[in-house]
Order: C-alpha cells, then sequence, then structure tokens
C-alpha cells in the first residue's frame, strides 16, 4: 500500500488553511450567505409577479457604474496625490461591473452546492461499506475493495467525468428518467456528475474511515465481542461510532476538495458556478471580473465549509475521541 | 460501444497520446519543482518568520488554498496573462498551487521536529540559520515525504485541468483525438487507455517515493 | 581561580518571578550540585549560563567573559560551555559519531577526518567505542545520554552543565551514566549538575545549592547539607527524596 493515507491527518490543516478564527470574516460569510439564499428564493420559488428579474441585480448598476465615473475623474483632477482616490474609484468600477453577472452566478453556485452535497453524501453511503470490508472483509472483499480505491485514486477526476459522460451511454438512460431536465431538476450533465463526483468520493473517503478505523484500538471490538456483541454489532455500535468521529477531520478535508472540483463539472456541460463564469467571460471578454468573482465565490463557499465542519467536529467530540486537542 | 476496430485506432494515434503523456510528466516535474522551491521557503516562513512577510505569504496560501485550480489557470492565462504559452502558464498555476500545499506540508514537518533538537544545536554554538539548517530541515524533509508523496500524485492528476487553457497533455490529447478525427465511437476507448496510463504513472510514483523514503528512513532499534 | 561567578541574578517569564536573587560561585575544578523542588528554577538558573534564556537582571561571569553582556557573542560562549539534557535531545537523524561531529565540523571548523577521530575518542571515554555508528533510536536510554556527554565534551568546554541527567533514565540505567560523570569530576572537569542522585552528591559533589522558590536557601557540602541542614525547608525536601527516592 501506499503511505498515501499517513498524511490524511495532516491534510486537514492545508485545506482548511483558510483562517475562520477572525468574526468579521464570520461576518462577510453572513452576509454573502443571506444574500446568496434571497437570491435562490427569488429565483426559484417566488411568482415572477412579485419576484425581482432573475436577470436584474438586487442593486441598481447605474449609480454605482455613475459613482465609479465620478471618483475616476476626481482623481483624475487631483493628479499624483488622487492616486488613493484611484483605487476606490477602480474598486467601485469593478463592483459596478460585477453586479450584473451576480444573479447568473448565483444561479450557478447552486448547482455547485447541490453537487457537492450530493457528491459527499452518496459517496459516504459507498464509503463505509467500502472501507468496513477493507478493515474487516475476507480476502476477496479487502481485495475488491482496495482494488476500487487505488483504481479510483490513481486516475485523474476529469478524465472519470470523461469516461461517465462522453463513453458510456450513461446520458441516454438518465435522459429517459421521468423529470430530468423539467423544471427544477437540472438537466442530464449534472446526474452524470453527481455519479462521477459519488464515485470518486467514496474512494477517498473510504480511504479516511479506513484509517480511522484502524487508529480505534483492537481491544475495542475485542471488549465488545467479550460483553456478547457479534462482530457485526461490535463494528457498527462500538468501532464505527469511534472511528467516524477520527474521520471527521479528513472528512472535511474532502467536502472541501469536492467544493473546488465540482467546478470540473462544467467541461462536461454542468451550468455550474464556473461554467456560468467562463461562458459570460466568453461573451462579455469581461475576464478580470468574472473570474475575481468566480474565486471569490468559491473562497466563500470553501470558508463556509471549514467553519461548518469546525463546528461539527466540536459538537461530535467525546471527551478522549475526536475533536481538535 | 467497446470494438476492435477502436482499439486499433487508438493503437495507430499512439504517438499523440504518447506526445500529451511527455507533457505531463514534464508538466508534473516542473509544477512540483516550482512548487518546491517556493513552498519550502513558505512553510519556513510561517514557521519562524514574522510580520509583514508571514502574513503575506500566509494569506496567499489561504487564498490559493480555497480557490479551484481551474480558476487559478483560467485567472492566470485571461487576467494575469503570465504568458502566451499553456504549459508555462500551467507551470505557474500548478506551481503556485503545490507550493500553498507543500508550505503547508513543511510547516508542519518543521514544527514536528521536537524544539530541544534546536536548542540542542544552539547549545553546542551553532547559529539559529545553521541549527534549522543542519538539524531540523533534515529531519523535517524526511517526514514530510509521506505527504509529499501525496502532493506528487495529485499534482500529477490535476495536470489534465491545464485541458482548460488547451495544453496538449495526455487528456486533451486524447480529447481531440475523438473528436478531430470523427471517430467518436472510439470515446470509451481513449479514456480507458488514458486513465490506464495516468493510473500506470501514479501507481510508479508511489512505488518509486515509497523505495526514496525507505532509503531514507532512521533506522529504530529494539530499544526505546 | 574562580570560573563561575554568579550575581544576584533574576529572571521571570512573563508573570512568572522564577529567580530571586540567586549568587553562589564556582571555582575552577569544582563539582556543585543544584537541588530543589520542581519548578524551583533549576533549569532556568542553568539556562541563563549558557544564555538559552535570558536574566532580567544580575551578571554571570566565566571566567573573564561576561556572560549576560548584550554584546557577548552566544555562539562563542556556547562551545565555551557544554550542557547535557534531562531528554538527551540527540540529534535523531545523526549516528552517534555524527552527533559528535556536527558541531566539531560546523561550529569549530574541523576537518571532517580528525573530527571522526576526536569524536571516537570521547565515545571511547564514555564506554561506546562499539556503538559509533548507532542512531539515537538503536540506543538505550542510558547510552544516549552518553553519547550527549560526549557530544558536550567535544568542544572542550570550561564548564560542564547537566540538567537531571539521569531522571529520564530507567533505574538500572543510572549508574553508567554517574560513573561517566564520577570519571569526569575526578578529571577535573568544572561540573554544575542539577540532579537528585543522592550518591554522586555525595561522592563527587564540593558544594550543594539548595534552591526554593527561586533562591538559594542553603548552601554546603554534602556532609553538612544532608547530616545537619540548617534550614528546615532543606531538611523537610531531603527527607522526602531520602523517603520517596529522587523525583
Ligand atoms: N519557557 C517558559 N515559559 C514560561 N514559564 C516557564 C518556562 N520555563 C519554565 N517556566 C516556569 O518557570 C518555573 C521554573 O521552571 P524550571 O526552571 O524549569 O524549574 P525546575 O527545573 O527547577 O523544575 C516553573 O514554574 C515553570 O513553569
Ligand atoms: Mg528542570
Amino acid at each position: 500500500m501506499s503511505t498515501e493515507e499517513s498524511s490524511a491527518v495532516d491534510d486537514v490543516g492545508i485545506a482548511a488553511g483558510v483562517s475562520v478564527e477572525r468574526p468579521w470574516a464570520l461576518l462577510v460569510l453572513a452576509g454573502f450567505w443571506g444574500w446568496l439564499g434571497s437570491r435562490w428564493i427569488n429565483d426559484f420559488l417566488l411568482p415572477d409577479s412579485i419576484a425581482v428579474s432573475s436577470e436584474r441585480s438586487f442593486v441598481p448598476v447605474d449609480p454605482v457604474a455613475a459613482a465609479a465615473e465620478t471618483l475616476g475623474s476626481v482623481a483624475a483632477a487631483l493628479g499624483p496625490v488622487g492616486a488613493p482616490v484611484d483605487v476606490v474609484a477602480s474598486l467601485v468600477g469593478f463592483v459596478a461591473g460585477s453586479l450584473p453577472h451576480l444573479p447568473p452566478l448565483a444561479r450557478g453556485a447552486w448547482l455547485t452546492l447541490l453537487l457537492t452535497v450530493a457528491g459527499i453524501g452518496f459517496g459516504f453511503v459507498l464509503a463505509v461499506p467500502l472501507s468496513v470490508g477493507r478493515v474487516y472483509g475476507g480476502r476477496w472483499l479487502r481485495w475488491l475493495s482496495l482494488s476500487y480505491t487505488e483504481l479510483i485514486r490513481g486516475t485523474p477526476l476529469l478524465a472519470q467525468l470523461f469516461v461517465l459522460y462522453f463513453g458510456l451511454p450513461l446520458t441516454q438512460v438518465i435522459r429517459e428518467l421521468p423529470g430530468v431536465g423539467a423544471g427544477p431538476l437540472p438537466a442530464q450533465a449534472f446526474w452524470v456528475a453527481v455519479v462521477g463526483f459519488t464515485l470518486n468520493s467514496a474512494a477517498y473517503q473510504a480511504e479516511y474511515i479506513r484509517s480511522a478505523l484502524e487508529s480505534v484500538d483492537a481491544g475495542q471490538l475485542t471488549a465488545a465481542r467479550a460483553v456478547g456483541l457479534s462482530r457485526a454489532e461490535g463494528i457498527r455500535y462500538v468501532v464505527l461510532p469511534q472511528g467516524l468521529r477520527y474521520a471527521i477531520p479528513g472528512w472535511s478535508n474532502e467536502l472541501i476538495y469536492l467544493i473546488k472540483y465540482s467546478s470540473l463539472a462544467a467541461f462536461i456541460t454542468v451550468r455550474e458556478l464556473f461554467f456560468r463564469a467562463e461562458a459570460i467571460a466568453n461573451d462579455t471578454f469581461r475576464y478580470t471580473e468574472l473570474f475575481v468573482l468566480a474565486a471569490l465565490f468559491y473562497l466563500a463557499l470553501v470558508l463556509s465549509a471549514s467553519v461548518v465542519m469546525g463546528w461539527v467536529e466540536e459538537r461530535s467530540s467525546v471527551p478522549g475521541v475526536g475533536g481538535r486537542q | 460501444m467497446v470494438q476492435t476496430g477502436d482499439w486499433v485506432f487508438v493503437l495507430s494515434n499512439a504517438d499523440t497520446l504518447l506526445f500529451g503523456l511527455v507533457v505531463t510528466v514534464v508538466l508534473t516535474l516542473t509544477s512540483l519543482s516550482v512548487g518546491f522551491l517556493l513552498g519550502f521557503p513558505a512553510g519556513a516562513i510561517e514557521v519562524y518568520g514574522d510580520g509583514v512577510l508571514r502574513r503575506v505569504v500566509t494569506v496567499a496560501g489561504g487564498l490559493l488554498r480555497g480557490t479551484p485550480i481551474v480558476v487559478i489557470l483560467l485567472v492566470l492565462f485571461f487576467v494575469v496573462s503570465v504568458s502566451e504559452s499553456a504549459f508555462i502558464t500551467a507551470t505557474v498555476g500548478l506551481g503556485l498551487r503545490s507550493a500553498a500545499y507543500q508550505s503547508q506540508l513543511f510547516r508542519g514537518a518543521l514544527q514536528s521536529v521536537d524544539e530541544g533538537q534546536l536548542e540542542a544545536a544552539r547549545a553546542t554554538g551553532m547559529g539559529k540559520l545553521q541549527a534549522i539548517r543542519h538539524v531540523v530541515v533534515p529531519q523535517a524533509l524526511r517526514r514530510s515525504m509521506p505527504g509529499f508523496q501525496n502532493e506528487f500524485t495529485i499534482v500529477l492528476k490535476d495536470t489534465s485541468i491545464a485541458f482548460a487553457i488547451g495544453l496538449a497533455e495526455l487528456l486533451t490529447q486524447g480529447y481531440n483525438l475523438f473528436t478531430q478525427s470523427g471517430r467518436s465511437t472510439a470515446v470509451l476507448e481513449v479514456f480507458l487507455v488514458i486513465s490506464a496510463v495516468y493510473f500506470v504513472l501514479t501507481f510508479l510514483t508511489n512505488r518509486g517515493l515509497d523505495r526514496v523514503s525507505d532509503y531514507y528512513a532512521i533506522p529504530a532499534g529494539e530499544n526505546r | 581561580m574562580t570560573l563561575l561567578r554568579i550575581d544576584d541574578v533574576y529572571q521571570s517569564y512573563e508573570a512568572e518571578q522564577v529567580l530571586q536573587g540567586v549568587s553562589f560561585d564556582m571555582q575552577q575544578g569544582d563539582v556543585d550540585v543544584l537541588m530543589g523542588p520542581s519548578g524551583s528554577g533549576k533549569s532556568t538558573m542553568l539556562r541563563c549560563i549558557n544564555r538559552l534564556t535570558e536574566v532580567d537582571s544580575g551578571d554571570i561571569w566565566l571566567g573573564d567573559t561576561h556572560v549576560t553582556a548584550p554584546e557577548t557573542d552566544v555562539n562563542e560562549l556556547r562551545q565555551d560551555v557544554g550542557m547535557v539534557f534531562q531528554d538527551f535531545n540527540l540529534f535523531a537523524h545523526l549516528t552517534a559519531l555524527e552527533n559528535i561531529t556536527l558541531g566539531l565540523k560546523r561550529v569549530k571548523g574541523v576537518h571532517a577526518e580528525q573530527a571522526r577521530e576526536r569524536a571516537r575518542g570521547h565515545l571511547d571515554q564514555v564506554g561506546l567505542g562499539d556503538q559509533t555508528d548507532a542512531y539515537p533510536a538503536e540506543l538505550s536510554g542510558g547510552q544516549k545520554q552518553r553519547v550527549g556527554i560526549a557530544r558536550a565534551l567535544a568542544m572542550e568546554p570550561k564548564l560542564m552543565l547537566f540538567d537531571e541527567p539521569t531522571s529520564a533514565l530507567d533505574p538500572e540505567l543510572v549508574g553508567d551514566v554517574v560513573a561517566v560523570m564520577q570519571d569526569l569530576a575526578a578529571g577535573g572537569m568544572t561540573m554544575l549538575v542539577v540532579s537528585h542522585e543522592m550518591g554522586f552528591a555525595r561522592s563527587a559533589a564540593d558544594d550543594i545549592h539548595f534552591l526554593d522558590n527561586g533562591q538559594i536557601v542553603e548552601s554546603g557540602p554534602p556532609e553538612q547539607l544532608f547530616e545537619q541542614p540548617e534550614q528546615d525547608r532543606t531538611a523537610g525536601f531531603l527527607s522526602g527524596l531520602q523517603a520517596d527516592g529522587p523525583q
């Protein structure tokens, strides 16, 4: 086996490296989610009669653009002393240039969120049997789950998505399913991406859970057998509850990876956050605004995830098992 | 789906894929080198540095770790325009991002070396830099091997994302093979072959680096 | 000749006052033992002497070097002061021999072959001539500590500091280390030893200083301090030691 998994726990520090211990950062995040939530409610739920048009930003663009222009001319008039004003002017100009693109990006972020949550959730459902099979299974089961995780972790996610989307008749099958692409349910490519992220994330999560299970003292299962539990019950009620707590840091890590790598769904035409940003940029040539905005969106999502996971870690820890020491 | 004719098609275009393979391998090596050259000092600054420099390193690292690599690549290509060349852009993008991860790796490794080691070195009269260089760093580098191995395979796999800026690496070459030749029935064969090649690459990398770790491992006896 | 002079030294960490006016002298060739309860400031006192810790006020002199003067080059000072640590702090990635040659090569600029020659001599001196190529993880605690002593000796210090050199050792390994220290003492090395090893103190110490709460409560030769301590605190501490063994 590779020594890769020994670093699983170290990775937490790596991915969650974005610092979250600042109150103002929490405030900014709260503002972001307030806006994003309102946007989704407005665009997806409110009837058209009372909703703001899904193409219009909440804040009118024109006054902001005008302000930027005024500031720009003030800076020009001030000459060299006007440099700080000029900086403010270009910031306001950036906001003015960004505002019109926020609504489509918000809709893209909705798919990003769905992809991530579906990938991690379904992936988890697959990962638990994979890892339990790997640790406690017989020879065949161990071999099978090892092969699966190594194959998935040894190939690029983008190649996996291409195999699923271009190579397999998955799209035709999904297209026939009732409701796909109609109303609020996303189109077929989205479901292919969900399948891809699930299969991929299952392998990585299985590795985290496996090393967590192995870190549970062997005496725990022996003690469970000694009080009369069956092997399966011992694993279910004694080892897994401890192991999964140890796995939470790795799991936070995986969530953050998935948020970022969900952007690859754009290459199989899923209209998520990055897809929208790139499409608009190609149309309008406003590369700076759109790619910087996309980066800011992802940063906000990643930061939020690490805040939430820090909280989950704290809540789920019992003295001596899990949590940050 | 899978037809013998399509396998023959893949085989007859082996040179195209081979070219992509070379680009992938070279890009992996250049990116990891950039990552190491920037990431190691960055990690050291996070441990031993202070003031503005340390803040800059921390913030830059956080930004790079919080942004998808595809966004980083497009920002570098279209906004910053680091280079006309997709290869150089990819090296810079993957290299910077890897530096951000490697800095965390080395930061952790440097911090994990017991403080007494530095102290004992200072007590014999070594200067701080000397003590770090001869006592802490050699131990930290050994401890970062497993993490570096992990990072190596991540970079190797993520070279495929240079697809986004049209770099002719392995995945792009495969994609072009089936889109440009009109041979769309060969899609599955092409991507299976490519995936197999990536798998062999990551497998060989892992085995190779395992050997390096074993070679440099510090012997431990029965005692203690 | 007075080799070490400690004069009214005060030291504190943030809120906590540790050393509160410590003074004593050591003559060339003296062996002094520092005793006292845990947290009384013994390690801090030693660390001030090679400036791993800085004093708040007071003066320390080593021969004619003004240790506590800001302009004193600490790296030069530390070559004259060998230190042996409680938990050894051997360089984990280097063999026993390399642990010793590192300082010789990097600090003293000794040529590699000559450094190895000298290192072998010091390992022989501590009875480890056959362990030159062993890594720290391959050595027992007693062997590690003897390498630690050899490493310090190799720099040819004027003064050796020992911070509880035997307290991390299994009881059966203490003897080897104490024997090496007794040899050193007999050979005329000036040594300041933090230790509760009564056997060593009785046989080798010229003076014992009893430190409590950052102050020297009582000093004197072992016979006097052990048989007729003047202070109740000293007597209480020593009777505790004798009852419970070294702490
Ligand atoms: N680096 C430090 N920072 C803060 N307090 C310290 C530090 N080192 C020691 N102390 C405190 O100083 C006091 C004396 O410590 P020390 O000199 O190690 O005592 P001893 O060696 O006699 O046990 C203790 O209360 C200890 O907690
Ligand atoms: Mg102490």
